[in-house]
């Protein structure tokens, strides 16, 4: 079954938090897609279980956003080939500046038509499961965002955003509100904590104790043995910065437990890494919005020619 | 708000807008205008549109985006109308529906014309279909049998606190009353309609009760014909509308076609007023429901307003007198009372009912340069 009902939909703090900031830096409206998952959610034992809630037992979480311009043409017919394939997508959002906030003609057209896209659907992640059926879940969330209109708030210092979560149901072709949980720091939110699946991993590297000298019997061998030293290095390069595989072999087996220092230098490295990412994102976050104003300014110009002839 | 000009709106969504409220076949309003900017209160680039419907409106927000004006608009509907989806009406779809949107090109003012008359299309569709599925035996009969009027609309109104009603817009009288009047200055189409309301059967109710009846018209129409003197027929116990409307449109229709024809009754009175009073100063020549002489009394002059009723001669015209010498301390001129009470026969001559105004003006004249020197008047 493709169509199965969710319980609620989560979203992390930080990824809402970055949603609205970009929504509320951004020139006009904004859409994109969102990523996440589907899992069951944990049984509840409870004795008044009603048919309604039981019947709703998955979680979506949505973990992360790609702001897209057009994955869609101006009808709300997605263009497949428009959207990216590596990831897990779960559905999209869209978020207006002063309008109401219920789903529009539109939104309606792209939301059906995503969700219509079986071979973007997701496998619904179930741990418990033994048996290798899984089931499918289509991309059918369906994520407002929108600013009143009324115009009090114009000339104010409040911004206020509001947001509503959907799931879009082909059935009956209708939007079904769903609740959205933000998902936080603190004891309410511990379940999310435990189920939590890491997925920023380390490359498989050959880092294995080499513990035999092996009798090095031809020149082909040593070349493929450099290959895949620097091949690793280079995997390895891309989480941590300045580290060597080589190390990475002590760290494994009875030894490894004298080599915290070594761990932490890891760490460290991987910090490292992550803040020349940050600052290049940065650098080139600027480098866009310049583009963007610029394009802007050349855009309103030529709306004003086209007015004026 | 001050920036709701129309020099605020941009270019392309001006023209398309203007060309909507000048060439749609009913009467469109904006009901607000307002701008996507966060800090700006310009460019305007969304507005709600009141479109009628069944002797109501409908309210639509249209959401342009300045920022990128190749998009084409998006609509966002009523909350009542949550399920209204205009391009998935029909599932299996075999829509080519989608291609008033899909090929958008913001330089043609027709484009938002032409989504919003699909729209609307789309809209009579849908409440069609609520009303359809209505559980109420003798609304299926009511539908059966009126469905196939041309224009006839239909509403479904439910809302928590409200008891479910069904509303009908029936169009009455198959006549062109625009044709009917001389230089009619009509832009739209005057239509009579019959409003029905039925309320939503409740099983238990052994006797369904009469529907809430009521004609409606176009403002317009009151300048030859008020829909408020025509007296409903009485609805049976058992009736239905198969049955009610012929009557009611064979009534209706004489009425209309007297009251076209009292245009002429008027336009002869005030023809006969002009051979004591001299050419009129001023007169309405389409419906001849106000004529303006200029009087004189000796010295004193003074203009006669006449306002003719549409139900002439039955009712006299209500005559007031303005004088040419006398102001008020706002530098208005003087004016009388609307006298309604001279005498006054509808079975006199054009010619008499001249004549006995002018006895009647001789005296009033006297009566009104006294109050207009004692200031006794407005």
């Amino acid at each position: 079954m493709d169509d199965q009902p969710l319980q609620k939909i989560a979203i992390s703090g930080p990824t809402l938090a970055s949603l609205i900031q970009r929504f509320s830096t951004s020139p006009s409206s904004l859409h994109g897609l969102l990523f996440g998952h589907v899992t069951p959610l944990p049984l509840t034992l409870s004795d008044d279980d009603d048919d309604t809630s039981s019947s709703a037992t998955l979680l979506a979480i949505v973990t992360g956003f790609l702001t897209s311009p057009s994955f869609h043409d101006s009808s709300g017919t997605v263009l497949p080939s428009s959207l990216p394939t590596s990831s897990p997508l779960l559905g999209w959002f869209s978020a207006r500046r002063r309008s109401p906030l219920r789903p529009s003609m539109r939104e309606f057209s792209v939301t059906s038509s995503l969700s219509s896209l079986s071979q973007f659907s997701s496998q619904i992640q179930n741990p418990n499961s033994i048996s290798s059926e899984s089931s499918l879940f289509p991309p059918c969330i369906f994520l407002l965002l929108a600013s009143p209109s009324s115009s009090d708030h114009h000339h104010s210092h409040v911004h206020t955003h509001e947001y509503r979560a959907f799931q879009f149901r082909p059935a009956s072709l209708s939007f079904e509100p769903r609740s959205l949980d933000v998902v936080n720091i603190g004891p309410a939110f511990r379940g999310h904590y435990g189920a939590f699946a890491p997925n920023s991993n380390l490359p498989p590297l050959d880092c294995g104790p080499h513990d035999s000298p092996m009798i090095s019997d031809g020149g082909d061998e040593t070349m493929g043995k450099m290959k895949q030293a620097t091949k690793d290095q280079r995997e390895l390069n891309q989480c941590a910065e300045g580290f060597e595989v080589g190390r990475l072999s002590r760290m494994m087996g009875s030894e490894a437990k004298n080599y915290t220092e070594g761990l932490e230098e890891l760490y460290q490295k991987m910090l490292v890494k992550i803040e020349n990412l940050s600052g290049l994102v940065e650098k080139s976050s600027a480098m866009v919005i310049e583009q963007e104003n610029h394009n802007r300014k050349l855009k309103h110009k030529i709306l004003r020619s086209a007015a004026s002839e | 708000m001050a920036a709701a000009g129309p020099e605020n709106v941009p270019p392309f969504i001006a023209a398309q807008l203007s060309h909507l409220l000048s060439h749609f076949g009913l009467t469109v309003k904006v009901e607000q205008m307002w701008s996507s900017d966060k800090y700006n209160s310009t460019p305007l680039d969304r507005f709600t549109l009141l479109i009628p419907y069944c002797l109501d409106f409908i309210k639509w927000d249209v959401i342009y985006d300045a920022e990128s004006p190749n998009t084409a608009p998006d609509v966002i509907f009523s909350p009542e109308d949550d399920d209204f989806h205009p391009f998935h009406m029909f599932p299996s779809s075999s829509e080519p529906a989608n291609n008033c949107l899909s090929d958008w090109n913001y330089k043609d003012p027709t484009r938002l014309l032409t989504l919003i008359q699909y729209l609307r299309d789309q809209y009579v569709l849908y409440q069609r279909k609520r009303v359809g599925e209505v559980d109420d035996d003798r609304l299926t009969f009511e539908i059966s049998t009126i469905l196939s009027r041309e224009g006839i609309e239909m509403h479904m109104s439910s809302g928590a606190e409200k008891s479910e009603e069904v509303k009908f817009a029936v169009p009455l009288l198959d006549m062109n009353i625009n044709k009917m009047v001389a230089c009619c200055p009509w832009r739209y189409s005057q239509r009579i309609y019959l409003q029905v309301v039925y309320p939503v059967g409740r099983k238990y109710m052994s006797v369904p009760s009469a529907p809430r009846l009521k004609l409606v018209s176009s403002p317009e129409l009151k300048a030859v014909f008020s829909i408020d003197d025509v007296k409903l027929p009485p609805w049976l116990d058992g009736m239905c509308l198969a049955e009610y409307l012929p009557n009611l449109e064979e009534y209706l229709g004489k009425q209309v076609l007297e009251a076209v024809s009292l245009i002429e009754v008027r336009r002869h009175f005030i023809e006969a007023l002009s051979s004591p009073l001299g050419r009129p100063v001023e007169a309405d020549a389409v419906f001849c429901r106000k004529a303006t002489f200029l009087a004189a009394s000796g010295v004193f002059s003074f203009l006669v307003h006449l306002l003719i009723p549409t139900q002439f001669p039955k009712q006299q015209p209500a005559i007031m007198l303005q004088s040419s010498q006398h102001f008020n301390s706002q530098m208005a001129p003087m004016k009388s009372r609307v006298m309604s009470d001279y005498p006054w026969s509808p079975r006199w001559e054009p010619s008499m009912m001249a004549e006995r105004i002018c006895d009647f003006l001789a005296d009033e004249a006297l009566n009104f340069k006294r109050q207009c020197s004692e200031g006794q008047v407005q």
